[in-house]
């Protein structure tokens, strides 16, 4: 049974591939070097510049910028307009808005999956992920279909001889909601149900076998237990409806103005891009403050889970 | 390798397969490996025995190159392993897991290494039929992992291995995810293979019956340290240190004085010793012996009984602590009942131990 | 304790609330895309409901139409670019993030997840005014990497998630078994990783075609995606054939969809 050429050990590499080994077998660092680099040379060092765009003034000439002097006056003149003010107090009252309903909406369609069979699971799911692969545009076409002057909601209502003539949805704040909260649904849904779907279902055993109802078990077990999901979907959908561009550019219209459709005038149309610049920045800014509140929120609501030496 | 003809060769004593020289291993500050040198001779079966945390299966983990000891060295045949990489070292490992690879069949999973070494086809078709015949799984070829059962499973895992004729094959736990009744079959089933291929082991185990079924062998290991390496009997009747004897089997300490190169035995007896002082001496269950009524000088009181099988467990306070005491059931007619005083003594002085006071 | 009658209703009702929201949620969920499915089909040649009649010139037009099937194309190239690039990158980060042995490992992977999380929009103002400083115009190359580094964190999460959940026992058999790192690589890791590799391919080929919040600052005048060019027409076009464009994308989503479901499987998108 012995084979002196079966005993010996592979053949060495060849320097080629040694070399490829020892990058790849140091359990280094080396394999994600690229990606590394990317990163930084396509967002990292893109973002920096657009903070310095925001404190400084721009010459353009011919889509390239030819000179940049540092200056404040951009940020102090946008921090004393009324507009900006105007334009994200109805951004941030929209995202609001749209999270609390989506949560409303949303918990429930989890719930449904949570005690659910595995055809209504599965459905849930399709249903959920299907609307997250198609464009923005196309969730958002569907809406100006419905809520327009010869939409669904207007055709019926005509029909059913409610109305003489039809009513103004689009281009009002309520189609631009009611939008958003459609579209930003499955963004709720989804970290909910895989929070959900993680618990253990012999705690609502307990419960039950404690002498709770299913509502009372809803209240105390349940809903604590998947705090963590509503946070989740509470900051993602908070964060796309604080920074959507379509929606309220489609059902909003021309006049409509929120801190994303504003940014896109000024950098495309106007090309004022130090005060583009200064918009993105307070956007920013803005959304991490609200996105930090929710997460204070939700660690107060999930005090449970730290551990022994927190 | 050639022994010149000296005056008065005690034993040709061929060179180790594997020579541990003093390993030693950390993880940050902690110190796992402390100093570890094992000899394993060709064809032997040595098992690593301890807690979790005693630093087995590092020092397994090193032999097999996957991790490097910071001190001490390992030879295989006489070479030192230090330079040579995981995938060039002539040993085969046995992962707790398995870790058959899930995409590949019975058959692909065998013939892995042949493959990386660019073995042809038809040999590797050859070798494969034939390492499936040695473990007795011929026909489940173009089976995949995951139709198979947990000891099948395991004995495709043994064959991988043994196609590529390891000089050293290292076990991790191999029995741990079979159930307990498979377990007893299977370790006597692979000290057998093990044992008829002519090949060298090393196991990794918590499992002290495991140990002593399957082992030439046993290597006690504590806190990163070689307590004992000795055949299973010696472990248990010589044990070294408190430590293996506690860890073993059961045993009975109690502390007493040595002087003049000897400890007495409560009932009359004595232990020769080497050490002098307060020692602890340790007797196990089955070399005491009870009788009823108060007959000796070491006197008892049972305070407690049980029927293993054949055996009687009886608790017996005496003046020495509170003693376990083994005996066949068919010794006595009845058991010794509970409060009944009885005499204690010892069946064979030399099998006690004797260990230093800590 | 509670009488059981009470609770039985308070029970009834409670569940019956809840299942009666979700359905609703469901359906509106679902009804516009049904809404404009239905409408692509109308044969009259202004938009409104109910439809009457079918018919396919609607989609005939989307692809007649050169300004349409050159957007598509676009739309084509840069999901292809960005799905392409995100292996090539992505695939080798996620093996360092779960397997590498130094310190930074979590570090990494946040590093990558935080383009993710920046707002589109804000990622393609900050490309195209990097680009407009050093010289560089948008373009679709612009639009594809820019892409490519918004949606990376998802083929990273996806590898991730599927590599934590591989014994790594299997790479250190194949070690012991003779196999260097790269033959390991390439007959154990990357075969069993191919799962999640096709999921997250899926997912960063929709966004490269969907994406507008960061290609509308970043592609180049002549090379305009399909959800930009569907803007404008969507402001302009009173007919059908948005909702035939709109169909066509749909259709898009259930292909993906259905590639999910056979890789991964629909509940290992959650994780």
């Amino acid at each position: 049974m012995t084979d002196a050429a079966l005993s010996r050990p592979a053949p060495l590499p060849r320097p080629g591939e040694a070399l490829l080994d020892k990058l790849l077998s140091g359990r280094g660092i080396w394999p994600a070097v690229p990606a590394i680099v990317v990163l930084v040379v396509v967002a990292v060092i893109p973002f920096v510049m657009l903070l310095s765009l925001g404190f400084s003034d721009i010459e353009m000439s011919r889509g390239a910028i030819v000179s940049q002097t540092f200056s404040l006056a951009h940020l102090t003149g946008a921090l004393a307009d009324p507009l900006y003010w105007t334009t994200f107090q109805r951004s941030l009252s929209l995202a609001l808005s749209t999270m609390l309903i989506c949560i409303v909406f949303g918990y429930p369609v989890a719930y449904l999956y949570l005690i659910g069979g595995r055809w209504t699971r599965r459905l849930i799911l399709i249903l959920t992920i299907a609307p997250l692969l198609t464009s923005g545009i196309v969730r958002t076409y569907a809406w100006l279909v419905i809520l327009g002057g010869r939409g669904v909601v207007n055709m019926t209502l005509m029909q059913m001889g409610l109305i003489d003539r039809p009513l103004r949805i689009v281009n009002t704040h309520w189609a631009v909601l009611i939008g958003m909260a459609q579209i930003h649904l499955p963004v709720m849904i989804l970290p909910l149900i895989a929070v959900m779907s993680r618990q253990d279902r012999r705690l609502e055993e307990a419960s039950a076998n404690l002498g709770a109802s299913r509502m009372g078990t809803l209240r105390h077990v349940i809903l604590p237990l998947s705090a963590p999901g509503i946070a989740t979907g509470a900051a993602l959908v908070f964060t796309l409806s604080y920074t959507t561009f379509v929606v309220p550019q489609l059902l909003g219209g021309g006049n409509y103005l929120n801190a994303a459709t504003m940014i896109y005038e000024q950098v495309v149309y106007s090309l004022e891009w130090s005060k583009g610049s200064v918009t993105a920045l307070i956007l920013m800014v803005t959304c991490l403050m609200v996105l930090v509140v929710i997460a204070l929120i939700s660690n107060h609501f999930t005090r449970w889970t730290k551990g022994r030496d927190a | 390798m050639m022994q010149a003809r000296m005056a008065a060769p005690a034993e040709a004593t061929p060179a180790p397969v594997l020579r541990i020289g003093a390993v030693h291993k950390r993880f940050g500050a902690l110190t796992v490996l402390d100093d570890c040198s094992l000899n394993v001779a060709e064809g032997e079966i040595v098992t690593l025995l301890g807690p979790s945390g005693c630093g087995k299966t590092t020092l397994l983990r090193c032999i097999a190159g996957f991790w490097a000891p910071d001190g001490g060295s390992i030879q295989i045949d006489g070479r030192d392993m230090g330079a040579v990489p995981v995938n060039r070292r002539p040993v085969g490992v046995v992962f707790q897991s398995y870790a058959l690879f899930p995409h590949l069949t019975v058959a692909a999973n065998i013939g892995y290494g042949l493959r990386m070494r660019g073995t042809p086809r038809a040999e590797i078709a050859r070798r494969v039929a034939r390492a499936l015949e040695t473990v007795s799984l011929s026909g489940l070829d173009a089976r995949y992992p995951a139709q198979l059962s947990g000891g099948q499973q395991q004995r495709v895992a043994i064959a991988r291995v043994l196609v590529l004729e390891p000089r050293v094959l290292l076990l991790d736990e191999p029995f741990n995810a079979l159930d307990a009744k498979l377990r007893g079959t299977m370790q006597m089933e692979l000290r057998q293979l093990i044992k008829r291929l002519g090949m060298t082991a090393i196991f990794v185990t918590h499992d002290q019956e495991e140990a002593l079924t399957v082992s030439d062998r046993v290597a006690i290991m504590n806190a990163g340290r070689i307590e004992q390496v000795a055949p299973p009997e010696e472990i248990f009747d010589r044990p070294a240190t408190a430590y293996v004897a506690d860890f073993i089997g059961n045993s009975n300490f109690w502390v007493a004085r040595a002087e003049g190169g000897r400890v007495a035995l409560p009932d009359g007896q004595a232990v020769a010793t080497d050490l002098a002082g307060p020692v602890r001496v340790m007797v196990r269950p089955h070399n005491l012996r009870l009788r009823a009524g108060e007959a000796g000088p070491w006197r008892g009181e049972v305070l407690h009984h049980r029927s293993i099988g054949p055996l009687v467990e009886y608790l017996v306070r005496s003046h020495t602590g509170e003693l376990r005491v083994l005996a066949m059931r068919l010794e006595h007619a009845r058991p010794l009942r509970e409060g009944s005083a009885v005499t204690l003594s010892v069946l064979e002085p030399d099998l006690c131990s004797v260990f230093p006071a800590p | 304790m509670r009488l059981p009658g009470r609770t039985a209703i308070t029970d009834a009702l409670g569940t019956g609330a809840l299942i009666l929201m979700a359905v609703l949620a469901l359906v509106i969920l679902t009804a516009p895309s049904i809404i404009v499915l239905m409408i692509s089909f109308d044969t009259r040649a202004f938009v409104s409901f109910p439809p009457q009649g079918f018919t396919l010139r609607w989609y005939a037009q989307v692809f007649e139409q050169s300004v349409l099937v050159e957007a598509m194309l676009n739309s084509l190239r840069v999901g292809l670019t960005v799905t392409l690039l995100c292996i090539l990158l992505g695939v080798p980060t996620a093996i360092v993030c779960v397997r590498g042995r130094f310190r930074g490992t979590t570090a990494l992977s946040i590093f990558v997840l935080v383009p993710h999380m920046v707002p589109g929009i804000v990622l393609g103002v900050a490309v195209l005014f990097a680009g407009a400083l050093v010289g560089i115009g948008p373009s679709i190359w612009l639009q594809s990497v820019s892409i490519t580094v918004f949606v990376l964190a998802v083929m990273v999460r996806t590898v991730m998630s599927r590599l934590q959940r591989l014994d790594p026992a299997l790479e250190e058999a194949a070690a012991n078994l003779g196999a260097t790192p790269l033959q390991s690589l390439r007959t154990i890791t990357f075969p069993l990783l191919m799962p999640a590799i096709l999921a997250g391919a899926v997912f960063t080929f929709i966004e490269g075609f969907d994406n507008i919040s960061v290609a509308i600052f970043t592609h180049g005048f002549r090379d305009r995606p399909l959800p930009v060019e569907l803007l404008a027409m969507v402001q302009t076009t009173n007919t059908p054939l948005v909702a035939a464009v709109s169909g066509v994308q749909i259709l898009l989503a259930v292909i993906a969809l259905i590639l999910v479901a056979a890789s991964v499987g629909l509940d290992g998108v959650n994780d």
